[in-house]
C-alpha cells in the first residue's frame, strides 16, 4: 500500500481511522444480534410478567445487555492476536475459576454453578466457554498439524480438565457444549479424522463414569427423554408440557402475552432453559422460524468470518464461537420439542441469565473483531 | 503469511450446522403445524379444571316440620391425581397434616384410577386448623385441594337412626348397579333407612364449575357455572316427641335391646320407630374409620340392626289376639263362654302349664288376665291350619311393605308347611303351643303394630309407611295416601269382643303399667319364652279406645314380662302423644 506524504508526516489519528474500520464491521451480524437481544427481552417480559414486579427481569436483562455491550466493544477492538498471546494465564484462570466453584459455589438444583461476587454472582462455566475458545485456538494454532501424541495429549488436557470440572458440578449441558467446541476446533484445525474418531470412542467409554457423577434428577431427565411416559408428573413433566406449549402455538401462535401454558406456569424454568416454549406458544411456527432466521443469519455471518479470517487463529476462534452458538440453539430448541434430552443449556441472547448473555455478546465482539481484521492491510 | 483456510472442513461444519437448524424447522413444522391442533386441545384441558358443585341432599322433616336430617357446610380435603407432582413427597406431607396413613391415601387414589381428572376425596369434614395448614403449605402440596361441601347432619344422632339411615360413599357394586343415574366414585348415596329408600328424591343434581387453573391448581378465573339443584325435601310421618319418648322408654327399661313402633291406625303412618341399641349416623356422613366400622359390625348386640322390621321374635301372648279372633270368627267362643282353668292343660301325655290355677273363668277374663289354659283350649279346637290362616289374615308372617329395606317376614308355622320345612308332622300339641304364640311363631314389631292397627281401625290392614309428603322444588307438597292392604278382616261381633277384652287387659289386667291418666287404653302383653334367655317382653296397645288414633308396640328383648318392661314404654309414648290437658291437671294450690 502506498501512503501519501501527508499521511506519513501526520500518522492518522484513531478517530479518523475509526470510520474505515467500521466499514469492515459485519453489520448483518450486529443487526441479527441486536434483533435477538431485543426480541429476547420481549419474550422474557412475556415469560416473567406474572412475577410480583413484571419488569424485574427485563430491568436485569437491560443491565446485563449494557454490560455485555461494553464487553462486546472490548472484544471487538482489542487485537485478538494480542489477547490470545495470554492464553496460558487465561487457561490457568479458567481452571482456577471452575475449581473455585466447588469451594465458593452457590447451589441451584443440587448443582454448584455460581460464584458470588459482591451483589452479583456469575457462572464460571459460561466464562469458561469463551476462554476455552480463545485459549484452544491459540494452542491449536501453535501446531502445524495434530498427529502425534505429544501434540494431542496436551490439547486433551487443555480441554478435558475444564470439561471434567464442569461435569462434576454437575452441569451436563455446558460440558457437552465444550466438547462440541473442542471437537469442531480440532476438526477445523486439521486434526486427522482418526484422532477425532478416537476422541469420540473415548467419550463413549467415559459415559458410564459420567452417568455415575450425575444427580438423580439428571439421570431421570435422560431416561424420560427416551420415554416421557415413565414419569409424566415428575421428570417427564417439563418435556410433555413444553411440547404442549410449543405445539399449541400452531402456525401463528396464541399472540404475544396470550400463551396459556406460559401464563399459568405449566412449564418450569420457562424464563431460562424453556424460554423457547414462550416463542413457540405465543408466536407460533411463524415466530419460531423468524427466531431461527435471526440465528441463521448470525451463524451464516459467523461462518463467513471463519472462512474470511486473515489467519488460522482467527479462523479457529470463529469456528469455536460458531459451534458454541449453533450447538446451544440446536440443543435448547430441540429439547423443547422432544428432539434432545433436557440438559439445561440456555437459548443464546434470549434466556434469562446474565453470565450467558454477557459471554454471548463478548463472543459476538470477538467475531466482529476477527471479521474487521480480515483485510490485513488495515493494520 | 502462508495461511490458507481449510475450506473443505469449514464447508462440512457449515453444512452440519445448517442441517441441524433444518432438523429443528422440520420438527417445529411437525409439532406446531401438523400436530398443533392436538397440542392446542391438550393445553385447553390443561388450563380448565372442572369442579363439581355438590348438590345438598333434601332435608328430612318430622310430621310437625322439625328437621331431623339436614346439611351443614364442611371442608373436604381432596387430591387431583394428575396434578400430583412429586407424589411421594406430597402424600407424605398430607399424611402428616391429616394424621392418615399414606397407604390409605394411595388406595383411595388407586380406587379412582379411571377418572384421573376428578378430585379424590381424602378426608371429609376437616376442621379449620387443617384447612389453614393446607392453605399455608399450598406450595408444598401441589394437587391437594380443599372442597367446600355440605355434610349430612343427623340432628339427633342415634335417635331414630334405623329409620333415617345413613349415607356413605358409593361402592363399586352400587356404581355398577346404577349406570344411568350418573353416580361417580366418591358420591354419597343413602345406604340404609329413609336415606336409601328415598335416595332418588333426596339426591340433588350436582352442578359444575369450570375454572381456569394454573400449574399448581390454583383457580384463577371462573369460566362457566351450572348451579347445583338441591335434592327435594321430605316430610316423614315420624313425630319427634314420640320418637324421643320411645327411646327414653327403651332406655328406662334397663335392658340392652328392644324396639318400639308407633303407628297411626287410620293411615298406617309410622309416628315412631326406635330400635335399641342404636348408632350415630353422623359417623358415616364424614367417612367412618375402619376401626369404627369394625366396632359397629362386630358388636354382639348388632346396633345397626333395625329390630322393628329386620328381626323376628316369638310373639308370646300377643299372639292370643290372633287365637281369640280366630275363635270368635269361627264362632267357637263368645264373650260369655266359660272355661275351667286349673293351671294346666293336658293333652295325652303332655302337660301345658299356666301361671296359676284360675278356676272357672269366662272368655273376657281369659283375655284380661292372659290365661293360657283358655287359649290352649281354643287353639286345640281350632287346629294349626285355622290359627295360621287367621295370623296371615292379620298380616303376621308376611312383609308389611314398609319403605325401609331389610324387612323380614317372620314365620307362621302351619300343619301344611311344617312337614315341608322340618320334615315332621304337625302334632295337636303344636296347635296348643301356637295358641299362646310359642313354638316356631316369630313376628316383627312392625307386623304386630299393623295387626293391632287393624283391630283399632275396624278391620283394615294398612301398609305402614314413613313418608308423609314430598316438598317439591316449587315448594308445593305432594302427600302420600294410605295404602289399604286388606279390608274387613273381622266381623263386627268379633271386633267388639276383642276390643272389650283388650281394654280390660290394659286397664285392669296384665297391661296396667301402660296406663296414662285420663286416657282409655286397650292392649295386650306378651312374655315370649325363647331358647336364648329370659322371655321377651311385649306390649301392643292402642288409644283412645273410643276413636283410636295411635297404636304403640313395645318389644324388649329378654325383658322378662311384658307387663313389667314393655307396658311402661308404651305408656310413655301415649303420654307424649296425649299429654294430660291443663283442664284435667290438678289445680295449683295457692299459698
Amino acid at each position: 500500500m502506498i501512503l501519501s506524504s501527508a499521511q506519513l508526516r501526520h500518522p492518522p489519528r484513531t478517530d479518523v481511522r475509526t470510520p474505515r474500520i467500521l466499514r469492515y464491521v459485519d453489520w448483518v451480524l450486529v443487526a441479527s444480534t441486536l434483533g435477538l437481544v431485543v426480541g429476547g427481552a420481549v419474550i422474557l417480559y412475556s415469560a416473567t410478567r406474572t412475577s410480583p414486579d413484571p419488569w424485574t427481569f427485563v430491568r436485569i436483562r437491560a443491565l446485563h445487555a449494557i454490560a455485555g455491550a461494553f464487553l462486546l466493544v472490548f472484544f471487538a477492538v482489542i487485537d485478538y492476536g494480542v489477547l490470545a498471546r495470554a492464553w496460558r494465564p487465561l487457561l490457568a484462570g479458567t481452571v482456577l475459576l471452575l475449581a473455585a466453584v466447588d469451594v465458593l459455589g452457590r447451589t441451584a438444583q443440587g448443582a454448584q454453578r455460581w460464584i458470588p461476587l459482591g451483589p452479583f454472582s456469575f457462572q464460571p462455566s459460561e466464562i469458561a466457554k469463551l476462554l476455552l475458545i480463545i485459549t484452544l485456538a491459540k494452542h491449536i494454532d501453535g501446531h502445524r498439524e495434530i498427529t502425534s501424541w505429544r501434540q494431542i495429549l496436551p490439547l486433551l488436557a487443555h480441554a478435558g480438565i475444564p470439561i471434567l470440572l464442569i461435569v462434576q458440578q454437575p452441569d451436563l449441558g455446558t460440558s457437552m457444549v465444550l466438547m462440541a467446541i473442542f471437537v469442531a476446533m480440532l476438526f477445523a484445525g486439521g486434526a486427522p479424522m482418526r484422532v477425532i474418531a478416537g476422541l469420540g470412542a473415548a467419550a463413549a467409554a467415559a459415559a458410564p463414569v459420567v452417568w455415575q457423577m450425575l444427580h438423580e434428577y439428571q439421570r431421570k431427565r435422560l431416561i424420560v427423554f427416551l420415554d416421557p411416559g415413565v414419569d409424566p408428573q415428575g421428570a417427564g413433566y417439563a418435556l410433555i408440557q413444553s411440547k404442549i406449549a410449543v405445539g399449541s402455538g400452531q402456525l401463528f401462535g396464541k399472540g404475544l402475552l396470550h400463551g396459556t401454558q406460559n401464563l399459568l406456569h405449566f412449564i418450569p424454568e420457562q424464563h431460562t432453559d424453556f424460554i423457547f416454549t414462550v416463542v413457540g406458544e405465543e408466536l407460533g411456527f411463524a415466530g419460531a422460524i423468524l427466531m431461527l432466521v435471526l440465528f441463521g443469519l448470525w451463524l451464516w455471518r459467523a461462518g463467513a468470518v471463519a472462512v474470511q479470517a486473515k489467519d488460522r487463529l482467527g479462523m479457529l476462534m470463529a469456528v469455536g464461537v460458531l459451534t458454541m452458538i449453533g450447538f446451544h440453539v440446536f440443543v435448547n430448541v430441540g429439547m423443547t420439542v422432544g428432539l434432545m434430552p433436557v440438559t439445561g443449556i440456555p437459548l443464546p441472547f434470549i434466556s434469562h441469565g446474565g453470565s450467558a448473555l454477557v459471554i454471548m455478546l463478548a463472543a459476538t465482539g470477538l467475531l466482529i473483531n476477527i471479521g474487521m481484521r480480515r483485510k490485513k492491510i488495515l493494520f | 503469511m502462508d495461511y490458507e483456510p481449510p475450506s473443505r472442513r469449514l464447508r462440512i461444519l457449515s453444512i452440519i450446522i445448517a442441517a441441524l437448524i433444518g432438523v429443528l424447522v422440520v420438527r417445529l413444522w411437525q409439532v406446531q403445524v401438523l400436530q398443533g391442533a392436538w397440542y392446542l386441545q391438550q393445553s385447553e384441558e390443561n388450563r380448565d379444571c372442572d369442579y363439581t358443585i355438590p348438590a345438598p341432599r333434601g332435608i328430612v322433616y318430622d310430621r310437625k316440620g322439625r328437621p331431623l336430617v339436614s346439611n351443614r357446610p364442611s371442608f373436604t380435603v381432596a387430591v387431583l391425581p394428575l396434578e400430583l407432582r412429586r407424589q411421594d413427597e406430597v402424600l407424605a406431607n398430607l399424611s402428616a397434616i391429616l394424621d392418615l396413613p399414606v397407604e390409605e391415601i394411595q388406595s383411595r387414589i388407586a380406587a379412582n384410577r379411571d377418572r384421573p381428572f376428578a378430585p379424590v376425596r381424602v378426608r371429609r369434614d376437616v376442621g379449620p386448623r387443617i384447612v389453614t395448614m393446607i392453605e399455608e403449605n399450598r406450595l408444598d402440596l401441589p394437587g391437594v385441594i380443599i372442597l367446600a361441601e355440605p355434610v349430612r347432619h343427623y340432628l339427633y344422632g342415634p335417635l331414630g337412626a334405623h329409620v333415617l339411615g345413613y349415607v356413605s360413599e358409593i361402592d363399586e357394586a352400587g356404581l355398577a348397579a346404577r349406570p344411568e343415574q350418573k353416580y361417580k366414585p366418591g358420591d354419597l348415596i343413602g345406604k340404609a333407612g329413609i336415606e336409601r329408600a328415598y335416595e332418588p328424591i333426596l339426591r340433588g343434581i350436582d352442578g359444575r364449575l369450570r375454572m381456569e387453573v394454573d400449574a399448581v391448581g390454583r383457580p384463577l378465573r371462573e369460566i362457566s357455572r351450572v348451579p347445583a339443584i338441591p335434592g327435594r325435601s321430605i316430610v316423614l310421618s315420624l313425630d319427634l316427641d314420640l320418637q324421643r319418648a320411645a327411646a327414653e322408654g327403651l332406655r328406662a327399661s334397663g335392658q340392652k335391646s328392644g324396639a318400639v313402633v308407633a303407628m297411626d291406625p287410620r293411615t298406617g303412618g309410622i309416628l315412631a320407630m326406635e330400635s335399641m341399641p342404636s348408632y350415630d349416623p353422623n359417623l358415616f356422613a364424614t367417612g367412618i374409620s375402619p376401626a369404627g366400622w369394625q366396632r359397629l359390625t362386630t358388636d354382639r348386640l348388632r346396633p345397626m340392626l333395625n329390630r322393628s322390621i329386620s328381626a323376628a321374635f316369638e310373639p308370646g301372648s300377643v299372639f292370643k289376639i290372633v287365637t281369640a279372633s280366630a275363635a270368635l270368627e269361627e264362632g267357637i267362643v263368645s264373650r260369655t263362654s266359660t272355661f275351667y282353668a286349673p293351671g294346666y292343660f293336658r293333652l295325652g301325655s303332655w302337660t301345658f302349664r299356666d301361671l296359676k290355677a284360675w278356676g272357672t273363668v269366662n272368655f273376657m277374663q281369659g283375655i284380661q288376665f292372659s290365661i293360657n289354659v283358655v287359649f290352649y283350649n281354643l287353639g286345640y279346637r281350632l287346629g294349626g291350619e285355622r290359627l295360621a290362616a287367621q295370623a296371615k289374615r292379620m298380616g303376621l308372617g308376611a312383609l308389611t311393605g314398609i319403605e325401609l329395606s331389610g324387612e323380614v317376614a317372620g314365620t307362621i308355622p302351619s300343619p301344611s308347611t311344617k312337614q315341608d320345612l322340618v320334615g315332621e308332622p304337625w302334632y295337636p300339641g303344636d296347635s296348643v303351643n301356637m295358641s299362646i304364640g310359642q313354638g316356631a311363631v316369630t313376628v316383627t314389631p312392625v307386623q304386630v303394630a299393623r295387626m293391632m292397627a287393624s283391630v283399632a281401625n275396624g278391620g283394615t290392614l294398612l301398609k305402614p309407611h314413613l313418608l308423609l309428603g314430598i316438598i317439591e322444588r316449587d315448594r308445593s307438597k305432594t302427600s302420600v295416601p294410605p295404602v289399604v292392604q286388606r279390608e274387613g278382616i273381622y266381623r263386627a261381633q268379633t271386633l267388639a269382643v276383642l276390643r272389650e277384652g283388650l281394654q280390660a287387659a290394659a286397664e285392669r289386667g296384665t297391661g296396667r303399667a301402660s296406663a296414662v291418666k285420663g286416657l282409655s287404653i286397650a292392649g295386650k302383653t306378651g312374655s315370649a319364652e325363647n331358647p336364648r334367655g329370659k322371655p321377651h317382653a311385649w306390649f301392643a296397645g292402642y288409644a283412645p279406645t273410643d276413636a283410636p288414633r295411635l297404636v304403640v308396640v313395645a318389644f324388649v328383648e329378654h325383658g322378662f314380662r311384658g307387663g313389667l318392661s314393655a307396658a311402661p314404654i308404651v305408656g310413655r309414648v301415649f303420654m307424649a302423644a296425649f299429654p294430660p290437658s291443663p283442664q284435667t291437671a290438678p289445680p295449683e294450690t295457692s299459698p
